[in-house]
């Protein structure tokens, strides 16, 4: 297991929001569902260490990782698209993608090859180079999120809603694109179109007021009738 | 999202359009200057080196710490104490200082920056500004205790260098602020567009949370910054020496006109920096020509950073 998460604790001030998570990721692919609010991006920021885990152990290659500050987790090898995308406005589309590699040890050296990769994954980003990611409409900073994330080589690529706000068609070239990478990188990602992303994920977990509610295949969560009624809809 | 975007997009637009009005203003001023009283044009601009070689490391700190360091021109009175004894012990000239003095600004300010600025930098800037205003005394009183109130000076030759120009003389050493201030402004744009480190803090600068993410060491970008500005302010502190006396106050008007010029400038806008310095320093040398006016001089930073004030509130409501 690449990632393993026990009993973990996290929340707000005084306001506990994960009640004890126990979650793992393999090398697979794997989706994390819940309705608002329900704590998939605290979880995400807690593995981050954006947010610190109050208590359990969040563990990545054998090492545990929880409490260590977000850059030294990110040399580790975890790469996030955050749902906020988090980009750096002012640069150019070019530097967002470059500073995805240059702080991450492993990358560093074969961002050339990366930085071809994204750019044929997203030709808009090649077209917009040197345009201020500021100024890219919604959907291209996702895609530029995306790809910054990419440009990290990383072993467990963690995706907070990358569809919001991307069209259908490109939707589901980047799960296409995901299929592939699970490959040779780790997937976690969160979701609220849970029909689209079943088709790229190997197993979920829908987490529910902070604590994991089903923990099942794609093929188990698809015919779930819980799943079926809440998230799936008919 | 929408608006995000377009409010970023606006913003780069109004720096742009400011610096633009700012180089065009001082450019206007020194051209119908010159025709008419050339010896301020000459100081001025000399003037106006000096200010914006002190005010663009406090600007870059503020566009990426986003701290408004009260204790600038402190630390260079510091690096100018710290040269003299150091010149006098070693019976050196400052010109030899300078790049010692912004070592050793840097070092003092890596470490001030570790042990107290660090941790306000997710405070309130009401403490932030405390904080740095009690260093700047701190610092004041500390070479007062240690130094008297005297004022010392380095009596140096070549600093009333001058041309005779028909009947006018122009005294020129303090064109090596010039110098600095654009050494400044052009090195620290060449750092933070084509350097990694230097993106990387721009990166920090514009989201440290995103800067994070990507492996960036937020406090180590902003302890670095923070010395670097200091080292810049440092070396300043050497020049300074070649041609004023120092005394324990001397670096606070230098703090107030800097924080004058950046808020002039904008957040982040260097070039800007230079523009302002230029209208700041020709309008006090404007002043100092009439015997009538020159007490007036020493408060016209306060007329400038009132009238941007006003500006952009007039700007703002106009907006909204
Ligand atoms: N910075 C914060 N301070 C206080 N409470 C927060 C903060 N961020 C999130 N919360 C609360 O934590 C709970 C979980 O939020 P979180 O963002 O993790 O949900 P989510 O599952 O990602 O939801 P969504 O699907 O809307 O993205 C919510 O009740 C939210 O109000
Ligand atoms: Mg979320």
């Amino acid at each position: 297991m690449i990632l393993e998460i026990e009993n973990l604790e996290a929340g707000y001030g005084r306001l506990r929001i994960l009640q004890g998570v126990r979650l793992e990721v393999g090398a697979e692919s794997v989706g994390l569902f819940g309705p608002n609010g329900a704590g998939k991006t605290t979880l995400i920021n807690t593995i981050l260490g954006i947010n610190r885990p109050w208590k359990g152990s969040v563990r990545f290659d054998g090492r545990e990782i929880g409490g260590l500050p977000t850059h030294e987790i990110a040399r580790a090898g975890i790469a996030l698209v955050p749902q906020e995308r988090e980009l750096f406005p002012g640069m150019s589309v070019a530097d967002n993608l470059k500073l995805g590699a240059a702080y991450i040890p492993h990358a560093a050296s074969i961002a050339d090859r990366q930085l071809e990769m994204v750019l044929e994954l997203f030709p808009i980003l090649k077209e917009r180079y040197a345009q201020l990611a500021g100024t890219m409409s919604g959907g291209q900073q996702r895609m530029v999120a995306i790809g910054r994330a990419l440009m990290a080589n990383p072993r467990l690529l963690i995706l907070d809603e990358p569809s919001l706000g991307l069209q259908p068609s490109i939707v589901a070239e980047v799960f296409d694109r995901l299929a592939e990478l699970k490959k040779s990188v780790s997937i976690l990602v969160t979701e609220q179109n849970v029909r689209e992303s079943l088709r790229a994920i190997d197993r979920g977990y829908v987490l529910e007021n902070g604590a994991v509610a089903i923990e099942d295949s794609a093929e188990g969560l698809r015919t779930n009738p819980h799943v079926v009624k809440s998230y799936l809809g008919i | 999202m929408a608006a995000k975007q377009n409010g970023n997009k606006g913003k780069h637009m109004a720096l742009k359009r400011r610096t633009a009005i700012l180089a065009a203003l001082a450019a206007a001023a020194t051209v119908l200057i010159l025709l008419w009283k050339p010896t301020v044009i000459n100081n001025g601009l000399q003037q106006a080196g000096l200010y914006a070689a002190i005010a663009i490391p406090m600007g870059l700190v503020l566009g990426i710490v986003h701290i408004v360091n009260l204790a600038h021109g402190e630390f260079m009175m510091v690096a100018a104490y710290a040269t003299y004894f150091a010149c006098k012990a070693l019976g050196m000239d400052p010109l030899f200082a300078v790049l010692p003095a912004a070592a050793v600004t840097a070092l003092l300010g890596w470490v001030v920056f570790r042990l107290t600025i660090q941790r306000a930098l997710k405070a309130p800037e009401l403490n932030q500004l405390i904080l740095t205003f009690g260093i700047a005394i701190a610092l004041t009183q500390v070479v007062n205790i240690l130094f008297t109130s005297q004022t010392y000076k380095i009596p140096l030759e070549y600093v009333s260098a001058s041309i005779d120009i028909g009947e006018n003389t122009f005294p020129v050493w303090s064109y090596v602020f010039v110098a600095t201030a654009i050494l400044y402004a052009v090195g620290l744009r060449l750092f933070l567009t084509r350097t990694t480190a230097g993106k990387a803090a721009v990166a920090v600068g514009q989201n440290p949370r995103g800067a994070a993410i990507v492996g960036i060491d937020v406090n180590r970008s902003y302890g670095l910054v923070f010395a670097l500005a200091l080292a810049l302010v440092g070396a300043m502190g050497a020049l300074f020496l070649t041609k004023s006396a120092i005394f324990p106050q001397v670096g606070s008007p230098y703090t107030m006109k800097s924080f004058c010029l950046v808020a002039m400038a904008g957040i982040g806008n260097i070039p800007g920096i230079l523009g302002a310095s230029v209208l700041l320093g020709l309008s006090e040398q404007l002043l100092r020509a009439f015997r009538e006016t020159r007490a007036w001089a020493d408060i016209v930073f306060f007329v400038l950073i009132i009238a941007v004030i006003l500006g952009r509130s007039v700007s703002w409501r106009r907006k909204k």
